[in-house]
């Protein structure tokens, strides 16, 4: 049965052989070790034999000396079934090129949709999408993938929150969360003013109303400044307070500085190692070294290919490998304590509004331990502590 | 030369309890009813018909008659041959 594959695989010839003297043929073929089988006589002078592709050349020469005609009746095997397919080549080539031809299809940009935005945004953001390449008709595995894309996209637009980009075989979603900037109410109405934190006023400038404190009075939250009551005690005439009143305010920060701080930052070099991965399993097809880094950092890209709607076993696979150096960074005590106040004075600036000032600052308290400088920080700030409260207008007077 | 040599095949296959095919270049032969034959130790084939196979042997030949004769397969000394076997005969000249 074996045998039978073999000659299944190599190919054969069923020949029809004619003339008197057949037997001597077989003979021959025994004798010169030329496999035959299947010999079925079909008259006396005519016999069907299978010879196999590899053998016929001295068959041949066998049946010349012995005057014997030869007739080939089937050609049987893969090799005469791969000749008969090749002459459909036009077939195959068809359905190949089709194949390929959707699979480049189904890896293409048909359409891009976005949601939520306003046309100006909405144009904007198309702008912004062709200059990172994402037009239509563009293979998607040669563009970043969706998570690089939606961090690209978001820092470009200034005018969004967030942009959710999602990719649905051929199409690009963009979700788009517009900021939406409260537009200020003018209060109009009647109001006071009052202080938003202890303070100790410093200086005030009142345009309307009628100030209650002075300079170098001390407030408590939410006490009255300026009252939205002006004119005689017994006809008072309500306005809309309005004024700047500067206090000064203590403000107490805590920072910690570590004396040794051990950190990584990348030194620039770079190797790109690129894999094609095929059931999970990743072939390298360009870039063969880890690039021998001592310290570094490594990060995975994939990109899954597309058959219509289907996710192919195979992707594109792309790992990044970037050396890091390991920085030991030590501060002595005095130079922790600056690089603190420095540290303090920023983390309050970015609480206080733009406008405030700092007016001094104070080591309240500091000490080491466990390798820590620790800093508690007194400033003395000046900033606008006024804030409307408006006078609910009593009725039936 | 020959006779004696014989002889001495003969003893050995009679006292020493070797296989006579062996010993003698004697033809052996398997037959699965009448669908198969199998022949070892054959020296070629002789004639070949849809109706008869006559196949030389050491000594004489093998005919082998019956309907619808095909050689499955042929190797030196070795033949298996199919179709409806009637009759096998020795014909010793």
């Amino acid at each position: 049965m074996k045998s039978k594959w073999n000659n299944n695989l190599k190919g054969y010839v069923r020949v029809e052989i004619i003339g008197q003297d057949s037997s001597s043929f077989i003979n021959a073929c025994m004798e010169s070790g030329i496999q035959i089988w299947d010999i079925q006589p079909l008259s006396n002078d005519r016999i069907l034999v299978s010879v196999s592709i590899a053998d016929i050349r001295k068959a041949k020469r066998i049946l010349k000396e012995k005057k014997l005609k030869i007739r080939i009746k089937e050609k049987i095997g893969t090799p005469f079934l791969l000749m008969r397919m090749w002459k459909r080549n036009g077939f195959i080539l068809g359905m190949i090129s089709f194949i390929f031809l959707l699979f480049l299809l189904s890896n293409m940009i048909w359409n891009i949709n976005v949601t939520g935005a306003n046309p100006k945004t909405e144009y904007e953001l198309r702008k912004a999408a062709v200059e990172l390449g994402i037009t239509k008709g563009k293979f998607i595995f040669l563009l970043p993938n969706v998570r690089e894309i939606q961090r690209e996209l978001t820092e470009k637009m200034k005018n969004v929150t967030w942009i959710g980009v999602t990719q649905h075989g051929t199409q690009y979603r963009f979700e788009v969360v517009e900021k939406e900037i409260p537009k200020a109410k003018p209060i109009s109405g009647p109001r006071h003013l009052v202080a938003t934190k202890e303070a100790v006023i410093h200086s005030l400038f009142v345009e309307k109303g009628q100030p209650v404190i002075t300079i170098n009075d001390y407030v408590q939250k939410g006490s009255l400044l300026v009252s939205g009551y002006i004119g005689k005690e017994k006809k008072p005439e309500l306005v809309s307070a309005k004024g700047k009143i500067l206090g000064e305010v203590w403000y107490q920060t805590q920072v910690e500085v570590p004396l040794n701080t051990s950190f990584q930052t990348y030194t620039g070099k770079c190797k790109n190692r690129h894999y094609v991965t095929l059931f999970g399993m990743n072939l390298p097809i360009f870039g063969f070294s880890d690039g021998e880094f001592q310290d570094k950092t490594e990060t995975l890209n994939e990109t899954p290919l597309y058959l219509a709607k289907w996710k192919m076993p195979i992707s594109y696979l792309k790992k990044e490998i970037r050396e890091t150096d390991g920085i030991k960074r030590s501060y002595t005590k005095t130079e922790a304590i600056e690089v603190g106040k420095e540290m303090a004075k920023k983390e309050l600036l970015k609480k206080l509004p733009e406008d405030a000032k700092i007016k001094g600052e104070k080591v309240w308290q500091q000490n080491v331990s466990n390798g820590k400088v620790k800093l508690t920080m007194l400033y003395q700030v000046i900033e606008n502590i006024a804030s409307e409260q408006p006078i609910p207008i009593q009725q039936g007077e | 030369m020959g006779k004696w040599r014989q002889h001495v095949s003969k003893w050995m296959m009679q006292n020493l309890e070797l296989p006579a095919d062996v010993v003698m270049d004697l033809p052996r032969i398997t037959m699965i009813g009448q669908l198969h034959i199998y022949i070892e130790n054959h020296r070629g084939v002789k004639a070949f018909s849809n109706e008869q196979l006559t196949l030389k042997l050491k000594q004489g030949a093998l005919v082998i008659k019956g309907k619808e004769f095909v050689i499955k397969t042929i190797l030196p000394e070795e033949i298996l041959l199919e179709g409806t076997i009637s009759s096998v005969d020795f014909e010793n000249d």
